[in-house]
């Protein structure tokens, strides 16, 4: 018994003094992957729409720089203003600008920042590839089908408009817990979260689009990119041409239309914010970044199945970093990744 | 003999063929039901399989590639190893926090505790506690442990939430284990001298331990598929990394580096728009029910093998 309890304290010490020596061995291996480089670790919180976006950026960035780790941790775009107003993250994706009682939050905790524009994603109304009434539709219609006084009133296609059938519609869209549904309905009633409360409503883009390929009176809304996606995986879907709010003409969700701006309102811009307390921290890391993703962005959007933004948007973007480098007391030529513009 | 006596009351109702007609239809009723949940199962699986399949055939996608790279933004690239890995260390960090404050309740609630109404209350609570929503325990861990101790998104505190969701189901599986051994079997070894705590050690431990370990793996086996609070604590878009990796002493950091289990992961192919990612996901969930079905088969053979020898205690 004795003897047990003697072998067993050796062998535990035998342990610690491994444990102990490797990880002072990974402390110094930590310290040396230090020098001269960039190195260290950046939160991006934020939108689930943007995260791709955001996700890719950060792959790219990570290849060039070896010791740096940029941790993308999706929670939706108001759960992760929570985080960024609490400086637990350096950026914060978001499908939608921050709102006033974020703002407030953010002051509370003295976290300031600045909104960066870094690709556009199209909302797509959808019907079933079948239907052969509704091609375009006004926004006046469309406000009228999904207010909250749409619920019980307009069921049947022929109460959006007199020559459309009899038939009674099915909707499909978005949830409320997105950002997505934050944009269609103010865009569309003029007042967030303002939308009748009868359609079936999922997290899932797909699902909307599933849906309404399986039924020739669905009707629904969501991600063009999902829109796409499902069309060319089989899906029996059209895509309706929306009135514009600048010229009145109707437009279906494509790229030149979204691109140079005529698919409004239903091209929505995505945004990063970034923190200007932690850019001050390590303005080098998180600088960098943040220039290194304003350059690619263009491709980065277009590669995950958005559209890009237009040039003067990304020199904007690139003007807006610098002024926020020098906020913080940083010369923005200094950066380890250079500025270049279109 | 006691088919007899139903025989001659069945023989003395006057419509001895009616009776046998209900008799039968209740039987397949009874069938169907218990027919009913294997074909959904089997429709499910076989969906999955196909979907896995259909996936591999139209992406062109390398398996081995999926086994051993890490996820990412570009689908050709993307694998699942990392996921994988960090389930691995997910699970045994939760059988570690689980297992013994789990058995250790159990053992305290019925060897030691009077049964008194506290002792009853605790198991009443225990049986409401395992029917809590996953979620619940993720929120929790968000505030408690994520926010306010500042933990992080880490495998620890992802390993935290699973613990406090199977800590009840093991302690009422052992405590049916434990309460399964014969109180003869108590008397004998108190008759031979031994304190409650060798009594314990080494007669009741032994005899529970088949069933205590049976729950204690499907208790893993369900955590393994979690995805809800795994969520709410926080994990990557993409597991790019590896939690630990071939520097032994990056396994000290373990507990503390940011993770996606493959559930999570599995989650976030679902909803990005490329269709690859879909086919990926199917893969995944192939993955992870391989992994379920392999708990499952070593719960069985750990209670098989104990059913055999477990009879006698030792020495």
């Amino acid at each position: 018994m004795v003897q047990d309890q003697a072998s067993r304290r050796s062998v535990l010490t035998a342990v610690g003094g491994t444990l102990g020596l490797s990880v002072a061995g990974c402390l110094g291996d930590r310290a040396r992957a230090a020098e001269g480089e960039l190195s260290g670790r950046i939160v991006a919180s934020g939108s689930n729409t943007v995260a791709p976006i955001t996700q890719i950026a950060a792959e790219d960035f990570e290849a060039d720089h070896r010791h740096v780790t940029v941790v993308v941790d999706p929670q939706g775009t108001g759960a992760g203003f929570s985080v960024f107003c609490q400086a637990a993250s350096a950026v914060q994706s978001a499908s939608r600008e921050i709102y006033d009682p974020e703002a407030r939050r953010c002051d509370e905790h003295g976290v300031s920042y600045s909104r960066y524009t870094v690709g556009q994603d199209g909302l797509a109304i959808g019907v079933h590839a079948s239907n052969d009434w509704c091609r375009t539709i006004t926004l006046e219609e469309l406000r009228r089908m999904w207010v909250f006084q749409a619920t019980d009133e307009i069921t049947h296609w022929r109460d959006v408009r007199d020559d459309w059938p009899d038939r009674r519609m099915q909707l499909h869209a978005r949830d409320s817990a997105s950002g997505t549904f934050d944009y269609f309905t103010e865009a569309i009633t003029g007042e967030v979260g303002n939308v009748r409360d009868d359609y079936s409503a999922t997290s899932q883009t797909d699902e909307i689009w599933r849906a309404v390929g399986e039924n020739p009176y669905a009707f629904g809304w969501g991600g063009v990119g999902h829109f796409r996606a499902q069309q060319e995986a089989g899906a029996a879907l059209r895509a309706v041409k929306v009135e514009s709010d600048e010229d009145g003409e109707f437009y279906p969700p494509e790229r030149e239309y979204i691109e140079s701006g005529r698919y409004s309102p239903l091209a929505r811009p995505l945004y990063f914010y970034l923190n200007h307390a932690m850019l001050g921290d390590e303005p080098d890391l998180i600088g960098s970044f943040a220039r290194f993703f304003i350059n690619n962005q263009h491709n980065l959007a277009e590669e995950v199945g958005f559209y890009r933004t237009a040039d003067d948007v990304l020199v904007a973007n690139h003007d807006r970093l610098d002024r926020a480098l020098e906020s913080v007391g940083v010369d923005p030529d200094a950066l380890s990744v250079d500025r270049r513009d279109p | 003999m006691s088919v007899d006596v139903i025989n001659r009351v069945l023989d003395r109702s006057e419509s001895r063929s009616h009776e046998d007609a209900r008799n039968r239809i209740f039987r397949w009723l009874l069938f169907g039901a218990s027919v009913l949940g294997l074909v959904v199962l089997t429709l499910l699986i076989a969906d999955v399989l196909w979907s896995a399949y259909h996936g591999l055939v139209t992406f062109d996608i390398d398996v081995r590639q999926f086994l051993t790279a890490t996820s990412s933004s570009r689908p050709g690239r993307a694998g699942f190893a990392a996921n994988i890995l960090a389930s691995v260390l997910l699970i045994a960090m939760t059988a570690v926090l689980a297992f013994f404050l789990a058995v250790g309740c159990a053992i305290y609630l019925t060897e030691y505790a009077a049964d008194g109404r506290l002792t009853r209350l605790i198991e009443a609570n225990l049986a409401n506690l395992a029917g809590v929503p996953s979620i619940v325990y993720g929120l929790l861990v968000l505030a408690l442990i994520v926010n306010d101790a500042g933990l992080g998104s880490v495998i620890l505190a992802g390993a935290i939430a699973l613990a406090l969701l199977i800590v009840p189901i093991i302690i009422v599986a052992s405590i049916e284990a434990i309460r399964a051994v014969p109180d003869g079997v108590r008397d004998g070894a108190y008759a031979m001298g031994s304190t409650r705590w060798q009594t314990i050690r080494h007669v009741v431990l032994p005899q529970a331990m088949p069933g205590i370990m049976t729950g204690t793996i499907l208790a893993l086996a369900r955590a393994i598929g979690e995805t809800a609070p795994l969520i709410m604590v926080g994990t990557l878009f993409h597991a790019t990394r590896y939690p630990v990796t071939t520097d032994p002493a990056s396994w000290l950091y373990a507990p503390f580096a940011d993770f996606s289990a493959m559930p999570t992961q599995i989650y976030t192919w679902t909803f990005l728009a490329q269709r690859e990612f879909d086919a990926l996901a199917a893969l995944g969930i192939v993955v992870l029910l391989s992994v379920l079905v392999l708990l499952y088969a070593v719960a069985g053979v750990i209670r098989r093998r104990y059913e055999t020898d477990g009879g006698q205690s030792h020495d």
